[in-house]
């Protein structure tokens, strides 16, 4: 009696393994420019097929899917124990930071606590960058910007300006008896990471960085879309 | 931010004067939590019917992606029983 061990494994075939599995994505949606019109039409209709092929196939492969689903099964449980593990050490060297912040109200720098060291805010825009340190009572030490070093129009733009207005306030403010500075950055310009890099360069010590770009929930209404 | 207590949110503190792995940190972290996309998103205004096929779209590509992937390690498993033992 032939060993029928090929004729079982090929009928035990997972759909998974199947060319027209899974199906290919719908495309993305089209920006302002192309949407309206007849375009928008063929793309929205476009769409919907792609869904139903995807309810379609997912129907279909239901039942070879279970019996596919109880072999993985055992797999998968493999899988999510390594990627916890594999999180659990991610997690660590994260929390790492988590202590350092809860240890932050014993660490001393030249002598003053977290709250007492000066603050530079980097407002970063996406055509300037300014650049404000201030004492922990809002007394100004520094302000500088990209158009007060002499920069104009799209140059401003920039992240070599972004870092030359960081070098300038550095210098400003070190003379001033600043040495170490936290920094709280607004917006998501190209002179966010710049300003910073350029507060280094001039001799202040950053410690930390502080995310202060404002999300509404779901306050004003922004303008409208850039149709290009 | 205004309404809360000001350094303890997104805020990640510099260790060993290394500027740059703490920026990194905090842009990866913002970026897993969907902030920076939530503000890239928000430059414009973007109508009802654009969010809706936003959706609908990413919907359908983290199906898409998560299939893929569930087929890839599928054809890609190494360690199983030998299928022709004894043969």
């Amino acid at each position: 009696m032939p060993r029928d061990g090929r004729r079982h494994l090929s009928s035990q075939r997972p759909s998974c393994l199947a060319v027209t599995w899974p199906p290919p994505p719908p495309p993305p949606p089209r920006t302002a420019r192309a949407t309206e019109g007849r375009r928008g039409r063929a793309m929205s209709a476009a769409l919907a097929v792609a869904r139903q092929r995807l309810l379609g196939a997912a129907r279909g492969g239901y039942n070879a899917a279970l019996r596919h689903g109880i072999q993985t099964g055992v797999q998968r449980l493999q899988d999510l124990t390594e990627k916890v593990a594999a999180k659990e050490t991610e997690s660590q060297s994260l929390t790492d930071l988590g202590p350092l912040i809860l240890q932050r109200n014993s660490m001393r720098w030249d002598g003053k606590t977290y709250e007492e060291i000066p603050i530079a805010h980097i407002k970063a825009t996406y055509n300037n960058t300014h650049i404000q340190v201030v004492s922990f009572d809002n007394m100004p030490f520094a302000r500088t910007s990209c158009g007060t070093e002499g920069f104009q129009n799209a140059k401003k733009g920039t992240a070599i300006a972004a870092q030359t207005a960081g070098i300038a306030a550095a210098v400003k403010a070190r003379g001033k008896g600043v040495f170490h500075v936290r920094v709280m950055v607004k917006g998501l310009g190209p002179g966010r990471k710049a300003a910073i890099k350029g507060l280094t360069m001039g001799g202040l010590e950053v410690i930390s960085i502080t995310d202060n770009t404002p999300v509404p929930h779901n306050g004003c209404r922004p303008r409208k879309a850039r149709r290009m | 931010m205004a309404n809360h207590l000001r350094f303890i949110g997104r805020t990640v503190m510099v260790q060993n004067g290394n500027v740059e792995a703490a920026y990194g940190a905090l842009n990866r972290i913002l970026s897993h939590d969907g902030i920076i996309d939530d503000v890239k998103r928000r430059r414009y205004y973007e109508k009802p019917c654009r969010r809706r096929q936003r959706l609908a779209y990413e919907a359908c590509r983290r199906v898409y992606n998560a299939e893929m992937a569930r087929k890839l390690a599928f054809v890609s498993r190494k360690n199983r029983q030998d299928p022709w033992l004894g043969c």
